[in-house]
């Protein structure tokens, strides 16, 4: 079948590609737009490090064929560092909590991570675990990513409260 | 024919495919929940994480909660959950406890048909699943268990879902449905009788759990051994049903 058109607003940009049919949201994102942050574990959602923000919401883009969402809102890794390349509250809480070591899927983890914050700013720890329990990690053992979650929660709370209103 | 791409999706990335078009639903307009007089009609492609989120259905949270994990219920489909395989199909099997019916949209028409035709015969050729219904169960007559290897997003070893009545001391209906069971959502009719017109205590629940396994043909695969379904069905029965 012929390749078809597909765009998309990825990382607040307007992005518009072909697509030979049956390719998956996340092999358009690495192959086609060269964004790797998101990773090809299992190809079958089981693993959790393909993990984008589809419209809002984290889901396994391994598992949305990408022609599907033409027209959608999607966010990676790499829409989630700062301007200029430093990093954001949560990677800095990651690094900063030996939270990531072979890093596979420290994309995945923080990309669950800020769906998670951008609907509930302060998670209890259950909630934490909930937020991630689609993202696996061989090496860490989990606790430090939780913490790590939490204190970029706290962070975030923090400056949200020191930023100065705007009028 | 694909919705949330849940099941379907993993085969076409790391399968040789028999076939050739795949179908998507996700914009075919089938989405949303509407209760009316205290009857769910749940659209095929409403999401699992969307049944989660409404408060009309909130008895449905525990089952919700422990489905897959959230990147995974942010896409997996109500309709999808109908054709997925035993020990997936936790939706499946609660609708089956609930005597609900899909709504089915094909050449020929629409038509009604119980949930456990869909399980034992699928849809005929060029038909789909449109919505589903059921009545929203009185408070205190539905039970969910699922065990799982783990705490989270484990597939299921078995699950039990039922809706029990219990009138002047002694049960009037039961609808019970597990899962792990067999390859679909089984009914388990043996433990139903076994309910009916008893209290319903730890003496009549245990007669009624060793029945529940005469309906159940457990599952062997990598989740959990035939062997060790067979072992605990009859506990998580037991807990689902006195809130163990």
């Amino acid at each position: 079948m012929a390749p078809r058109v597909v765009e998309l607003v990825v990382n607040g940009r307007q992005r518009t590609f072909l697509v030979r049919p049956g390719t998956s949201l996340l092999m358009a994102l690495r192959d086609t737009l060269g964004l790797t942050a998101a990773k090809r574990g299992c190809d079958v959602g089981s693993c959790g490090s393909c993990t984008v923000l589809l419209d809002g919401k984290p889901v396994m883009s391994c598992l949305v064929p990408v022609e599907t969402v033409d027209g959608s809102a999607v966010r990676t890794l790499e829409g989630m560092t700062l301007e200029g390349g430093s990093l954001s509250d949560v990677q800095a809480a990651f690094l900063e909590g030996f939270a990531t070591q072979c890093g596979f899927c420290t994309p995945g983890m923080i990309v669950a991570a800020e769906g998670l914050l951008a609907e509930n700013p302060n998670p209890t720890r259950d909630d934490v675990v909930r937020a991630i329990s689609g993202n696996v990690c061989r090496c860490t053992g989990y606790t430090s990513i939780i913490d790590a979650v939490l204190d970029a929660a706290a962070r975030r709370r923090e400056s949200a409260a020191a930023a100065p209103v705007a009028s | 024919m694909i919705a949330g791409g849940t099941t379907v999706m993993g085969v076409v990335n790391t399968q040789a495919l028999d076939f050739t078009e795949l179908v998507s639903l996700r914009r075919a307009g089938l989405g949303g929940i509407q209760v009316t007089d205290g009857t769910a009609v749940v659209g095929a492609t409403t999401t699992i994480a969307e049944l989660g989120a409404d408060e009309k259905l909130a008895f449905l949270r525990p089952v919700v909660e422990t489905f897959a994990s959230p990147t995974l219920r942010n896409l997996a489909t109500v309709g999808g959950n109908l054709f997925v395989p035993q020990p997936g199909g936790d939706l499946a099997v609660c609708l089956l406890a609930l005597g609900a019916t899909a709504e089915i949209a094909g050449p020929a028409g629409t038509r009604t048909a119980d949930v456990s035709d869909v399980f034992a015969a699928g849809v005929r050729e060029g038909e789909i699943v449109t919505a589903v219904h059921f009545a929203i169960p009185a408070p205190g007559t539905w039970f969910y268990t699922k065990a799982m290897r783990l705490r989270l997003a484990s597939a299921a070893v078995v699950t039990v879902a039922a809706v029990v009545t219990v009138q002047d001391g002694v049960v009037s209906s039961a609808r019970i449905a597990l899962g792990g069971a067999g390859e679909r959502p089984v009914r388990a009719r043996s433990a139903e009788d076994a309910l009916l017109a008893k209290p319903l205590d730890r003496a009549t629940v245990d007669v009624a759990a060793a029945a529940a396994l005469k309906d159940a043909a457990p599952l062997d695969d990598a989740f959990s051994s035939a062997w060790y379904r067979a072992r605990v069905l009859p506990v998580h029965f037991r807990r689902a049903l006195l809130g163990e």
